[in-house]
């Protein structure tokens, strides 16, 4: 503890220097940390698990949310097949089909099935019967709103559609957290597809196993319509549709090994650099009796601080800029909400403090295979 | 009676390129407690090579050096430095502290390897402070102190954990005389007034003066001083 105190003490006094290379790290560990929010968005929206038993049923060959169109009507058929637990018909309208870095969604849904068909969707703001008796009125994801800056009673147009914000939803579903839900039949008529035509049914199984037969059984019973469908889990749908964005993000893998490369690299410079600056005076602590073991760890030390206090800049700028800026990456109307995540920041400080111990290892190396006769009189 | 330091037939051998050099060859030197010797000769004669051998800085390729009845020249590299860290002392002619600590924290570092609560290092620290006269300049800096304080700073960290041993290479070498003659005062009352046994390499013949004996070293051996100082290794007193 001594010894950190006074490591601490080396760097707090060389101000400018520790200022400086802690700027370095902390750009290094904000590119990390923002490229790991992307990776880690993206894997909560494409792994399914366990409790994923969500549908989605769209028209066959569909491109985009505004090619699919099937009839209302299927969902009492949908409903009516074993293994279904609730289904929901939904129409979309976005406001761009490619990818894109602000997507606007509309969900229009039956207002009166939405709170059973969805439970954890929870009303931060305004209420559901506001929403319930306004047929121009939507319930905005948080983190939409928080992009728009909406709030409650505030209008707003996109896609040709005028809606009212009748509240602000909450929800672990990182695909409720980015949409507008209004009412169906305002929806069909304010994007002009119809009434009676909906771009998509979520169907939620009894359980993860029935997701597979469940998609089989709905596509077979309507493979000879008119309209023959085409069922996936949500999650898959999402990784099918998204490729090319999955591609984008998956490339950003190369840009955090980059970043943490430049950190270590520029740790390990800055206190290799200390350490020249220091021969003598090392020399100086191994003459008062200070071993080569506390010499190097005291360099190590300053390392592993200077990589604590960049990541905790860096992780925590990256986590407040994801947090405040809302982005979401959109494609065929699904998206991805780039949203900080407690565990990418827990991780990136490890990262920064395992990054400057590490780099801080040659540097000690270097400090104390010096012998001490030749570092008195370097 | 034993004596305090006991030298006996040091050899240190230097490999320099292809040549070897011996700075030291077959030296015996006895120094009782509390005495206070220097060292004189010419650059390269082997006195700071002999000083670094008795503060267990380095280590002679033959002969014995036994300190306060214990062999050091045979510790290894890690026992020489635990050693060092309670029984020397070292002040070097360029104070060598360290630059961003206050003089209070200068002092304060050997006392850093012990185990010492912080009550009890403040009260040595000050009191070293105290000895040597800087008890007012504990908060400042190196570079806020003149040469002659820095060095009064550099033998409080020296004599802070009470080492029974001080080694001191060209202590005055970078003072005016009025500071020079101030730090050997306090050095010669450190060993007369304290007990501490104390090495000193210098170049001027008024610091050697100021000590109880005077040694004078050419090419690694003890030879008549040019002004008549005592030859004698062993102690006169």
């Amino acid at each position: 503890m001594k010894l950190a105190l006074l490591a601490l003490k080396n760097l707090v006094r060389h101000r400018l220097r520790s200022l400086l290379t802690t700027l370095g790290v902390s750009a290094g560990m904000f590119l990390y940390a923002s490229v790991q929010t992307m990776q880690h968005s993206l894997a909560v929206a494409t792994e399914a698990g366990a409790a994923d038993t969500t549908l989605v049923v769209y028209r066959e060959n569909r491109f985009c949310p505004a090619t699919s169109r099937l009839p209302e009507h299927y969902l009492s058929v949908i409903e009516g097949i074993p293994g279904v637990r609730q289904a929901i018909p939904i129409q979309i309208a976005v406001n761009n089909c490619g990818a894109s870095l602000d997507v606007i969604t509309f969900r229009g849904v039956p207002p009166e099935t939405l709170r059973a068909y969805n439970p954890e969707i929870n009303v931060v703001e305004g209420t559901y019967e506001d929403f319930l008796n306004q047929s121009d009125g939507a319930l905005v994801g948080q983190h939409f709103a928080r992009r728009r800056g909406l709030s409650p009673g505030d209008t707003f147009e996109a896609v040709g559609v005028n809606v009212t914000v009748a509240g602000i939803i909450a929800s672990d579903s990182p695909q409720d957290e980015n949409v507008a839900y209004v009412h169906l039949p305002f929806l069909q008529q304010a994007s002009r597809v119809g009434l009676g035509v909906v771009t998509q049914f979520n169907v939620k199984v009894e359980r993860a196993e029935l997701l597979q037969p469940v998609a089989e059984k709905i596509d077979e019973t309507f493979a000879a319509d008119q309209q023959p469908t085409h069922t996936r889990p949500e999650k898959a749908f999402f990784a099918e549709t998204a490729k090319q964005m999955i591609e984008l993000i998956s490339f950003t893998r190369w840009l955090g090994l980059g970043a943490v490369a430049a950190v270590l690299g520029l740790v390990a410079n800055a206190v290799l650099l200390i350490v020249r600056g220091r021969v003598r005076e090392t020399a100086i602590l191994q003459t008062l009796g200070y071993s080569r073991w506390a010499i190097g760890w005291m360099v190590v030390i300053e390392g592993g601080l200077l990589g604590l206090v960049g990541g905790i800049i860096g992780v925590l700028g990256a986590t407040a800029f994801f947090h405040f800026k809302s982005f979401t990456l959109g494609n065929e109307g699904l998206t991805l909400a780039l949203s900080p995540s407690l565990p990418v920041t827990l991780s990136g400080l490890a990262v920064a403090v395992t990054l400057g111990l590490v780099a801080s290892l040659y540097p000690a190396w270097k400090a104390t295979s010096r012998p001490l006769v030749q570092s008195l009189n370097a | 009676m034993t004596p305090f330091i006991s030298i006996q037939s040091v050899t240190k051998i230097f490999q320099k390129g292809q040549s070897l050099i011996k700075p030291l060859e077959d030296l015996s030197l006895d120094v009782p407690q509390g005495e206070f010797l220097s060292l004189m000769g010419p650059s390269g004669s082997g006195k700071t090579t002999l000083l670094n051998l008795i503060a267990g800085i380095d280590r002679p390729n033959s002969g014995k050096i036994i300190i306060d009845k214990r062999e050091v020249s045979g510790l290894s590299r890690a026992e020489l430095t635990r050693w060092r860290a309670r029984h020397v002392g070292y002040i070097f002619q360029l104070y060598h502290l360290v630059p961003i600590l206050s003089a209070y924290e200068n002092v304060e570092l050997p006392l850093l390897l012990g185990k010492l609560g912080k009550a009890e290092r403040q009260e040595r620290i000050l009191a070293a402070l105290d000895l040597v006269g800087l008890a007012d300049r504990a908060d400042h800096r190196p570079a806020e102190l003149s040469g002659g304080q820095e060095q009064r700073v550099a033998i409080a960290r020296a004599i802070v954990h009470d080492p029974g041993l001080l080694v001191a290479d060209e202590p005055t070498g970078d003072l005016d005389r009025e500071s020079a003659d101030g730090i050997l005062k306090l050095l010669g009352s450190l060993a007369d007034d304290h007990g501490k046994t104390i090495v000193m390499v210098t170049h001027d013949p008024r610091a050697a003066a100021a000590a109880h004996r005077s040694l004078h070293l050419e090419k690694g051996r003890f030879v008549e001083s040019p002004t008549g100082h005592s030859v004698s290794a062993s102690p006169s007193r």
